[in-house]
């Protein structure tokens, strides 16, 4: 067994990195994920991790390193926060559509304007639909796991694709937490080493992403929807092994919390709702019928696991901690897509949207008795007066 | 009613100031060291640093934040502590900051790492509101501060802590408070000797009479969204940055000594912050956003400015 020490999400992350025995980094300064490169800096100085480290001169270099040092077979990882997230965009899909299981870290941090460095899933929600598997963890000790889980997935041959391993700007990176770091023989036997299906190799050369005639088109993307069609499988076995070796387990898709009889909940991902959890619990307490949905992979959407699993309660508040301007729906991205999955039951399952959070501001626990109150109120008269509300004006 | 069922009661919290990048180390060790002393009485603990302030800026004022409970934290996810039970500074002209009692429990204690005595400590408080104790600790002169960036950025620290200044000081917030026992504290320091001594030779003075803070009206949403100017541009400051002042960043202040100044404008040039205006009556300071950097006086030809402590001054 590992050692518990208290670090937060960036040392969390950057020894899930060490674990996995990564052979290429690519940095670029930016808060609040910096921590984790510093992190790698010195375990690299103090022997305790073989890797080479390029600084890059800004993230599009960060990711485009990365995506030949994987084609040349090596295992990677990167990192970003806010803009810096957006300044690399270009080169997110033509690493997912040359199937290299590139790692990178988001801290999240919201897009300018505001010019701050509080936390918004806005950023890494940018590139949702880039082919890359993502999800949020809520405390440095799921950072850690889900880093070293997403390495698994990503690599392996039924996927070969990358991952974004989010977490809270502030709330997760700069926290910290009790974490327990496992052995390296642990995650030897978890995360095989890393296998390129087509290696760069001067004896053999390639093109890696050849203009195409659009006849291709189809084929290729068709190849790519494949493989996240098969991510599901893939990553209910992950965490099986993961609870085998290391006995943790996490629900792949959805964690609940108090959710057996309960009548609403709120659903959302990252550290706020260990906050909304907390307020759960307290109206517990009083006898209030409620509970809390933790979404832990965004992509790809669970969106049979929400139907099959969420049709059950009368009334579900999604938190979006971002702002998506004209969305359907009109608050953000998670209630835009809860309300796709639970088209099929119809009036069953009322839902209603909040936005809260925005900047970095705290989502506090009278925010979440209001949402919760909210609910109530709509699972008792079924009526939703208001479709979404942006915190904290509208509620 | 929302209060009450929220309401944390065994929750005690510690908000530690100091100076930017110079104690950055020394004020986390504080919280660290406490924190870690807790934990090993199976307390729930958290301990971090403000994420607002400037920490990469010499001398501006910086905090470092403690929780301790024997109940699970449910109020994690802040940027502040809201009602510290316990507030340090880690240096002792910070006092002169209106903002450091902000929020203080009645009755709570205020430590301060100074030569100086509880009595006159108290008397550069701009409010002494739910203030109940005042402990003083020199503890500059039984260890000596640690300088680092280690650790910065909630990476990990491997100098150890309460090395420094820190294991002294949380002697005496152990002393005022009995927050920790003293044993465990001792488990975690790496300098044992000075954190005994900060807690045998720190000076305790309770308050008789406590007065109790005005709550403070804080701004809702609301207000702020009326106060927000179109797309959150603002007006260029011409003078003086209303948003930057930088006049608390000040430890020691410049003095000039107008018989041996000759009003040759040397300090006028070099002052950073233009922070020097030619007047009829010769040089004056702006005191509002002079740093106390001292280049005025490393670069005065005559010798007419000195530096003075700061807390020579009232005002």
């Amino acid at each position: 067994m590992g050692k518990v020490r208290r670090i937060s999400g960036c040392v969390a992350a950057a020894e899930a990195v060490r674990l996995a025995d990564v052979d290429v980094i690519s940095s670029y300064p930016i808060r609040p994920y910096t921590g984790i490169m510093s992190e790698l800096a010195r375990m690299i100085a103090d022997g305790r991790l073989n890797a080479e480290l390029v600084y890059a001169e800004g993230e599009h270099a960060q990711l485009s390193i990365v995506y030949g040092a994987s084609a040349a077979g090596a295992r990677t990882f990167t990192g970003s926060s806010g803009v810096g997230v957006t300044f690399a965009f270009e080169v997110y899909s033509p690493i997912s559509g040359e199937r290299l299981p590139v790692q990178m870290a988001i801290g999240d941090r919201t897009l300018d304007p505001p010019g701050d460095f509080g936390s918004e899933h806005t950023d890494a929600e940018c590139c949702r639909d880039q082919g890359w598997i993502q999800g949020w963890a809520a405390t440095p000790q799921e950072v850690l796991d889900m880093h070293l889980i997403y390495y698994r997935v990503g690599e392996d041959p039924k996927v070969m694709l990358p991952q974004y391993v989010c977490q809270d700007g502030y709330f997760v990176t700069h926290i910290l937490g009790d974490v327990e770091v496992p052995d390296e023989a642990q995650v030897k036997e978890f995360l095989p080493p890393y296998k390129n299906h087509h290696v760069l190799d001067p004896k053999k050369p390639q093109i890696i992403g050849p203009q195409i005639e659009p006849c291709m088109g189809p084929p290729q993307q068709y190849q790519r929807k494949q493989a996240f069609d098969n991510i599901n499988e893939v990553l209910i076995k992950a965490h099986d092994e993961f609870a085998r070796i290391f006995g943790r387990r996490y629900d792949p898709f959805l964690e609940e919390f108090m959710t057996d009889d309960a009548e609403v909940v709120i659903f959302g991902q990252g550290a706020h709702m260990n906050t909304a959890k907390a307020v759960a619990a307290r109206l517990r307490n009083l006898g209030d019928k409620v509970g809390v949905v933790r979404l832990r992979t965004f992509r790809p959407f669970p969106t049979d696991e929400i139907l099959k699993r969420m049709s059950r309660f009368k009334a579900v508040g999604v938190v979006d901690n971002s702002a998506q301007f004209g969305i359907s729906g009109g608050a953000g991205v998670l209630f835009s897509e809860v309300r796709t999955a639970l088209y099929d039951v119809g009036d069953k399952v009322r839902t209603v949207g909040f936005v809260g959070g925005l900047g970095g501001e705290m989502i506090t626990h009278d925010e979440f008795l209001k949402m919760f109150r909210k609910l109530q109120e709509v699972a008792k008269t079924g009526k939703v007066e208001k479709r979404a509300y942006w915190l904290p004006f509208e509620l | 009613m929302s209060e009450n069922l929220f309401a944390e009661p065994n929750l005690k919290q510690i908000t530690v100031w100091a100076r930017g990048v110079l104690q950055n180390k020394d004020a986390r060790d504080v919280v660290v060291a406490l924190t870690e002393a807790a934990a090993q009485e199976d307390k729930y603990v958290q301990a971090w640093e403000n994420y607002v302030d400037l920490p990469d800026r010499v001398y501006v004022p910086v905090r470092a934040y403690a929780k301790i409970s024997p109940d699970p934290i449910d109020s994690r996810y802040v940027y502040e502590n809201d009602a510290p039970d316990v507030v340090v500074l880690m240096e002792e002209t910070l006092v002169k900051n209106d903002k450091i009692l902000k929020g203080l429990k009645e009755g709570g204690i205020l430590v301060v790492n100074t030569r100086r005595s509880p009595e006159e400590i108290l008397n550069f408080l701009v409010t002494n509101g739910n203030l109940g104790t005042v402990v003083t600790v020199d503890a500059n002169s039984m260890s000596t501060a640690v300088v680092t960036l280690d650790g910065a950025e909630g990476a990990t620290d491997a100098t150890g802590i309460g090395a420094g200044i820190s294991a002294p000081v949380a002697g005496a917030v152990v002393k005022a408070s009995g927050i920790v026992k003293l044993e465990n504290l001792e488990k975690v320091v790496k300098n044992p000797a000075a954190m005994r001594r900060g807690y045998n030779e720190c000076q305790v003075m309770k308050l008789d009479k406590i007065e109790p803070a005005e709550p403070v009206k804080e701004e809702t949403a609301w207000d702020l969204l009326k106060r927000m100017p179109f797309a959150g541009t603002v007006d260029s400051p011409v003078s003086e940055n209303p948003g930057m002042v930088t006049g608390n960043w000040r430890t020691r202040r410049p003095v000039i000594d107008k018989e041996q100044c000759t009003e040759c404008s040397t300090c006028w040039i070099f002052c950073p912050d233009a922070c020097i205006t030619r007047t009829d009556n010769g040089m004056e300071f702006n005191l509002k956003y002079c740093k106390g950097c001292a280049l005025c006086e490393a670069t005065c030809p005559s010798g007419a400015i000195t530096m003075v402590p700061e807390l020579d001054f009232k005002e």
